[in-house]
């Protein structure tokens, strides 16, 4: 699971009344790419990371990446970072670069916990969560 | 050039579109330019579509190309061989042809002649009867019959049936010539260089990208040609961002890397996506074309909502084939049961939840919605969808206020049934108060529609049943797999008597 992805992730349940996010996550494993390895396109990141900037929350990426171990990103995001392309290239590395292999997510509202395992998210529901949640706003 | 396109023939379509251009456009196009407006050399390779100060050149466009078979330079045409190479004799000295011809005269080249006769066998020696009429042409160099620099082909036409195959065939089913078959003058006959094809393709042959060689398949996985097909109509580029809800074993997503897009697959069948082993997954797949990870979720597109903030629309592609339940069952969350007991909390973590049939009806209306919401506007889905001949595309395909209906491509697959990709684009903004209404209107006919896809599975076996020979084959493939389950249960046996005597 990666950063970005975690962003965007939430426990919409009826519990939780609407909120369900920020996930806490709890990292037993993570692995960071070394992007010198992998190969890296700057151009192709930066324009990645400029379209999905207006869409992810902050506050939610600053905690997640230290929950992962990364404490190096700044507290507010100001105008002048979102135009410097060495900041976005570093803001890329942490969006995409760092997984977590293995570990939990638990939603803040209601304790309930989404394991991670190679990577991937179960957000398998159990039988009583699903009913009436088709037409959930 | 004789235009032959208009000699019609009312009963095909012809296989070959001759092009004319103005030469001087012709030549600009078939250069490679770097940076500093130098011409590096006349060749085929991958160009970066992306790179707007590049010139839009062939050879980006069949790099992106997966059906067409080649693009031929053509440097001469005629209704005999023989005309046809004096046709090529005329260009071979006027002003233009002597410039054209120049490129290729030179030492080091290697080259052949490619002899495509089409819906006929025409052996070596009658092969080198043709090439003979154009050794006029005098190519300096050698002659390479394995990945030579140029290639040049000389294409016999004649007339196809629909199918494809000869109206007039040359031979008859047991091989021999059929004379009055043979006299017949072919349509045309063409002479030209090929210029590139699906041959070149990320610099190596299209079929390096079949599934024979792929690590982990699964009995759904996609055939990469409609893949990268779906990913044509798509638009995926380098950069998008593509969803795929139903990932499976990543087929379509992988095609998605491919095309340098950042993918992102969803499945609610945990098992799938972990794959068999630690070799044999998802990962592996990307690893062996040495792609960047894809980022995989267990989740139920039946309940989106449910697990991802849908505040503002993120994908460039949503590029799946749904399952409807023919090959391999279609799930979704929950209990089959009215009143599910809840898991008491300690067996939580061990409990593997229930899923019950996923209808048709529902699948689509939910993959539409879906779609509606988180795709980026001109962003588009693309999904594959089985029909049988029954189907009406006016009425039966599903549809969302938000999303605009672009193409449909049949693809004939057995006498009853075939499969259709179809293509939507996001034309409205998405307004989360009228979801109920959204979903309510995704049928024109109401479910009927869905059900046509539904019952797909019981309508090939009736079809099946009618056969004569159905009640003797289903007898052997029952024999078959019990013998196969017999050879594996002694097997197994055996490696435990082993393993419990060491």
């Amino acid at each position: 699971m990666r950063l970005l992805t975690h962003n965007t992730m939430r426990n919409n349940s009826e519990k939780a009344k609407g909120k369900g996010w920020p996930l806490r996550i709890t990292a037993v494993e993570v692995r960071v790419d070394d992007a010198d390895e992998i190969g890296s396109e700057p151009e192709k990141e930066i324009a990645f990371v400029k379209g999905i900037l207006g869409m992810l929350d902050w506050p939610t990426l600053v905690q997640g990446a230290s929950q992962m171990g990364l404490t190096t990103l700044p507290q507010v995001l100001t105008e002048e970072m979102s135009q410097d392309t060495e900041f976005l290239r570093a803001l890329y590395h942490v969006l995409m670069n760092v997984h977590l292999v293995r570990g939990m997510l638990t939603c803040p509202d209601t304790g309930r916990e989404f394991p991670v395992t190679d990577g991937i998210v179960d957000f398998s529901m159990e039988e009583e969560e699903c009913e009436n949640v088709r037409y959930y706003h | 050039t004789k235009n032959l396109e208009e000699e019609g023939s009312e009963s095909a379509d012809r296989p070959f579109l001759i092009l004319s251009f103005q030469y001087d456009y012709v030549i600009s196009k078939f250069n490679i330019y770097n940076d500093d407006g130098e011409c590096i050399k006349d060749d085929i390779s991958e160009v970066s579509t992306l790179d707007k100060n590049s010139k839009r050149t062939f050879a980006s466009i069949l790099s992106r190309c997966a059906l067409i078979r080649s693009v031929i330079e053509l440097w001469g045409s005629g209704t005999t061989t023989d005309s046809c190479a004096n046709s090529v004799k005329t260009l071979s000295m006027n002003e233009h042809g002597i410039k054209l011809l120049s490129r290729h005269m030179v030492d080091t080249t290697s080259w052949k002649i490619t002899v495509h006769t089409l819906g006929s066998k025409y052996n070596r020696e009658e092969q080198n009867e043709m090439r003979a009429k154009f050794s006029f042409l005098n190519f300096p160099g050698k002659i390479q019959m394995k990945d030579p620099l140029h290639e040049y082909i000389i294409i016999r036409e004649i007339e196809l049936d629909f199918k494809g195959s000869p109206i007039y065939p040359r031979r008859g089913i047991h091989k021999d010539i059929i004379p009055e078959h043979d006299k017949l003058p072919p349509l045309a006959v063409y002479f030209g260089r090929i210029l590139g094809g699906r041959r070149d393709w990320r610099g190596g042959r299209l079929e390096k990208y079949n599934l024979k060689s792929r690590t982990y398949l699964g009995p759904t996985s996609m055939d990469s040609e409609l893949s990268l097909i779906m990913t044509n109509l798509g638009k995926v580029r380098k950069g998008s961002f593509c969803f795929d809800p139903f990932v499976g074993t990543g087929s379509i997503l992988l095609t998605c890397g491919l095309r340098g897009g950042y993918c992102f697959g969803t499945d609610i069948d945990l098992r799938v996506l972990r794959g068999r082993s630690q070799n044999e997954n998802v990962f592996c797949n990307f690893e062996q074309y040495k792609l960047e990870r894809p980022e995989l979720v267990r989740s139920d597109n039946a309940l989106y909502d449910r697990h991802y903030r849908c505040h503002k629309p993120i994908y460039d592609a949503i590029i799946c084939d749904p399952p409807y339940g023919i090959r391999a069952g279609a799930r979704k969350s929950g209990s089959k049961l009215d009143q599910p007991r809840a898991v008491p909390e300690e067996h939580r973590h061990d409990h593997i939840a229930q899923t019950k049939t996923y209808a048709v009806s529902d699948v689509m209306a939910d993959l539409l919605d879906v779609a509606a919401r988180t795709l980026v506007m001109g962003g588009r889905l693309v999904y594959i969808i089985p029909s049988m001949t029954d189907f009406d595309v006016n009425t039966d395909l599903p549809r969302h206020e938000c999303l605009n209906l672009l193409h449909i491509c049949y693809q004939p697959l057995q006498t009853e049934l075939g499969r259709r990709t179809v293509t939507m684009e996001k034309v409205k903004e998405y307004n989360p108060e009228l979801k109920d209404k959204y979903i309510e209107s995704v049928w024109i006919n109401g479910t009927d529609a869905a059900e046509k896809c539904e019952r797909i599975r019981e309508r090939l076996l009736e079809v099946a049943k009618l056969k004569p020979d159905y009640e003797e084959k289903a007898a052997m493939r029952k024999k078959r797999r019990q013998e196969t389950k017999e050879a594996k249960k002694k097997a197994k046996y055996a490696n435990q008597a082993k393993s419990d005597s060491t």
